[in-house]
């Protein structure tokens, strides 16, 4: 049992779970503790030592079956209850049928399943080797049931019928043996689901990791495949704990600051008078940020990404306000605001995807004229405006003059481009102009880059 | 007091008036078990605190209580020097002071004896435990409830680990203290950040959340016996609804008790449209929220003339 523990700990981890040393061994003692007679009990006594993040349950649900069940619930033999006559008519019958599903029918009369190494084979011809997720178990799973043939089950099993009528079976013997034959189908689908996501989540965790943390930090956002951006947003939390603390130590060691004359008597009033603390008076370094981030099919990945760290490290901030543009400009905050991060990120998305036809064009000056008209009021002077884009505008008009006000305006105007300085101004980019009405531009093509970029920013606010 | 068995936690625990899940009961049974605290995260008013409340009342021990505060540091949670009574004790034995300096010829030579008197001054006698050193030097074990950590600075929680994995905290001037009975631990978070991992990993995880239909009906029944049980079955059908919607804060478990109290209070026969727009604010704190339930839930929002003020 142990071992099988140990497996479900590399397929957690494997699936991007983290789990320690110490908290496999606590799944250990766990065990021993409340025993494993309880399956519900196993269950809930694993979960609370491994699973520390209501995000990973999800995982640990559809592993946990995988690891520790049955291949499936058991099939039933239709022999059993026919008569010596019924068998033997049933014997000829499936005899008689074309030899093409014959180990299907055998499985699926005689409740014998398929063997582990049958089944394996099976997999291998469906490309399981290949297969990564659960989306592609299911695939994995029907290419299977196709290859048994259960797309020509049903004319099968009629002819099945027919044969035996002619034979003289009774109606309800049929029936019964019909009825049986349907629960093993069920059986069987589910028998070969399970082996697949347990062969997948196996595969998964006997895998060495190729690419992990620091390499794909250094990956521009484009290059990316699905896979390596899942890994990469996970990433993205552990990424906050850093920023987060190293803006607090930022806080903690700044020495800046004036003497605070009545903070001093007050807090000295316990040592009689004697100054023995100093009190110094802090400015709120909080910034009160203004995102504006370009939602177009090129900056989408950036932009999640951009959203995200925003998003994680809003009780950083003392007031953000986020808008995405595209064609136009729309406020995001709300979406972003109360939502799980992932679920914010799905939000903003949808409301700039979620609505048809897109034939919209990327248009920076006609979306700032927006914000001008609307939401103006949230730049003061001690606001940092963060324009997160590529600076190419369709040849439309930049706007610059809304830029340069906006500067004025703002605390600190800064540009992230993920694009390099060298193609800047290139066809339909405008960012040459851009870049010189900005206080500061970064480059930002990839992870590490956007948030070396964030804490900076987090920094001299 | 410990308990027995996972069976006897959920008894021990309902005869306080706590209705606990299966999963509840075996993260308590297995905190016990293996000696390590709990984390339980979960939406606000789901019980968490309730849970330590009855934990502690269940095992018959003291609860110590940790709030956790933006800006909480180790002086407010673990101890202070009550430096008032150290001062006042100086006055009051300045005499006692003057016998002892009284013949030393140089500055150096009473800075010496002094120096001897001092354990005098940072003794137990003026040392003013706070939660966390409460906890620990108890003389029965006491289940200690650490409150919203996701509030407490990330300093803090580094401070936490020490006293979490080796319950024993070191004091300067008087060395290091060690638990006499290691306290059951409950900490609480709202979720409102993420937690350290080096945190978590010392915990037990436990997520409570809303909790389905019967087992609320079952909470409700408990804490408000007097709403009649067809009104208190609607009653927890529509909170349910309501979770459902998309609202800005959902209504929780302590929500629906408010709601079910305020029913009962004004004497509700059903939960019809007037009952409805007169106490929907006590579930629900927004004004788009009221507004956006009213209409979902078929009120339309239209009050009639004599509902209007």
């Amino acid at each position: 049992m142990d071992d099988r523990i140990i497996e479900f700990v590399r397929g957690m981890r494997a699936a991007g779970v983290r789990v320690s040393m110490a908290e496999s061994a606590d799944a250990m003692r766990a065990v021993e503790v409340l025993g494993v007679g309880n399956r519900e009990l196993f269950r809930q006594s694993l979960r609370a030592t491994l699973v520390k993040e209501s995000d990973d349950v999800a995982v640990f649900e559809e592993l946990f079956p995988l690891y520790f069940s049955a291949g499936g619930p058991p099939m039933q033999n239709a022999m059993e209850d026919l008569s010596e006559d019924e068998q033997e008519m049933l014997k000829a019958a499936l005899q008689a049928l074309s030899g093409r599903l014959q180990s299907l029918m055998d499985w699926l009369t005689s409740g014998e399943g398929p063997t582990k190494e049958e089944l394996e084979q099976l997999a291998e011809r469906a490309g399981a080797q290949w297969a990564n997720n659960s989306q592609d178990a299911r695939w994995v799973t029907r290419r299977m049931l196709q290859q048994m043939g259960m797309a020509h089950l049903e004319d099968q099993l009629r002819e099945l019928m027919e044969r035996l009528a002619e034979m003289g079976m009774s109606w309800e013997a049929i029936e019964k043996l019909m009825g049986i034959v349907e629960a093993n189908r069920e059986a069987l689908t589910e028998q070969v689901a399970k082996s697949v996501g347990r062969q997948i989540a196996e595969q998964r965790a006997n895998r060495p990791d190729e690419l992990y943390g620091s390499d794909l930090m250094h990956k521009p956002f484009e290059a990316l495949t699905q896979e390596e951006a899942n890994l990469l947003r996970k990433e993205v939390q552990r990424l906050v704990t850093q920023l987060r603390s190293r803006a607090a130590l930022r806080r903690k060691r700044g020495k800046e600051g004036r003497f605070d004359s009545k903070g001093t008597i007050r807090a000295n009033q316990r040592y009689g008078g004697v100054p023995m603390e100093l009190k110094f008076k802090r400015k709120k370094l909080k910034p009160s940020l203004v995102l504006i981030c370009d939602i177009s099919r090129s900056m989408l990945s950036v932009a999640e990404f951009m959203l995200r760290l925003t998003y994680e490290l809003q009780d950083q901030v003392a007031k953000t306000r986020s808008f995405g543009f595209y064609s136009d400009m729309e406020e995001i905050s709300l979406t972003m605001a109360g939502n799980q991060a992932a679920d914010a990120v799905d939000g903003v998305m949808d409301v700039f995807y979620g609505r048809a036809p897109m034939h919209y064009a990327t248009d920076l000056g006609h979306s700032l004229a927006t914000f001008y008209d609307n939401w103006l009021d949230s730049v003061n002077n001690r606001t940092t405006v963060v324009i997160l884009g590529d600076g190419r505008n369709n040849y439309n008009d930049p706007r610059l003059d809304l830029i340069k006000d906006l500067q004025q305006r703002a605390r600190r105007l800064i540009w992230f481009n993920p694009e390099a300085p060298r193609q800047w101004g290139t066809g339909d980019s405008d960012m040459v102009a851009y870049a010189q009405l900005c206080d500061q531009v970064y480059m930002v093509r990839n992870l590490a880059q956007l948030s070396a970029a964030v804490d900076k920013l987090m920094a001299g606010a | 007091m410990m308990f027995k068995d996972r069976a006897d936690v959920s008894r021990r625990l309902g005869k306080q008036q706590y209705i606990a899940s299966d999963e509840i009961a075996t993260v308590i049974y297995l905190a016990q078990a293996l000696c390590k605290p709990i984390l339980a995260e979960g939406p606000a008013g789901v019980g968490k605190t309730e849970l330590a409340k009855a934990w502690a009342a269940a095992l018959n021990a003291p609860l110590v209580r940790l709030q956790c505060y933006e800006g909480l540091d180790e002086s407010k949670a673990l101890y202070e020097w009550e430096y008032a009574k150290q001062m006042l004790y100086t006055q009051l034995l300045r005499d006692t002071l003057h016998n002892v300096l009284g013949d030393v010829g140089s500055l150096a030579e009473a800075a010496g004896r002094l120096a001897q008197e001092e354990d005098v001054f940072f003794s137990e006698n003026f040392l003013l435990p706070r939660p966390l050193l409460k906890a620990m030097t108890s003389d029965e074990p006491v289940v200690l409830l650490i409150d919203e950590i996701d509030r407490a600075d990330v300093e803090f929680e580094a401070f936490l680990l020490e006293v979490l994995s080796d319950f024993q905290v070191t004091v300067p001037e008087l060395g290091t203290i060690h638990a006499k009975h290691q306290p059951m631990v409950l900490l609480t978070s709202n979720n409102t950040r993420e937690l350290s991992e080096a945190l978590k990993r010392r915990c037990l995880y436990l997520h409570i959340g809303y909790p389905t239909l019967e087992a609320e009906m079952d909470i409700v029944r408990l804490k408000v016996p007097d709403l009649r049980p067809e009104l208190a079955r609607q009653a927890v059908a529509t909170v349910q609804q309501l979770r459902n919607m998309d609202l800005r804060k959902v209504p929780s478990i302590s929500e629906t008790l408010d709601w079910a109290r305020a029913l009962v209070a004004l004497n509700a026969r059903s939960i019809d449209e007037e009952t409805m727009n007169n106490t929907l604010t006590v579930l629900l704190k927004y004004e788009a929220d009221v507004q956006k339930a009213r209409r979902n839930m078929g009120s339309g929002g239209r009050r009639g003339p004599a509902n209007r003020p």
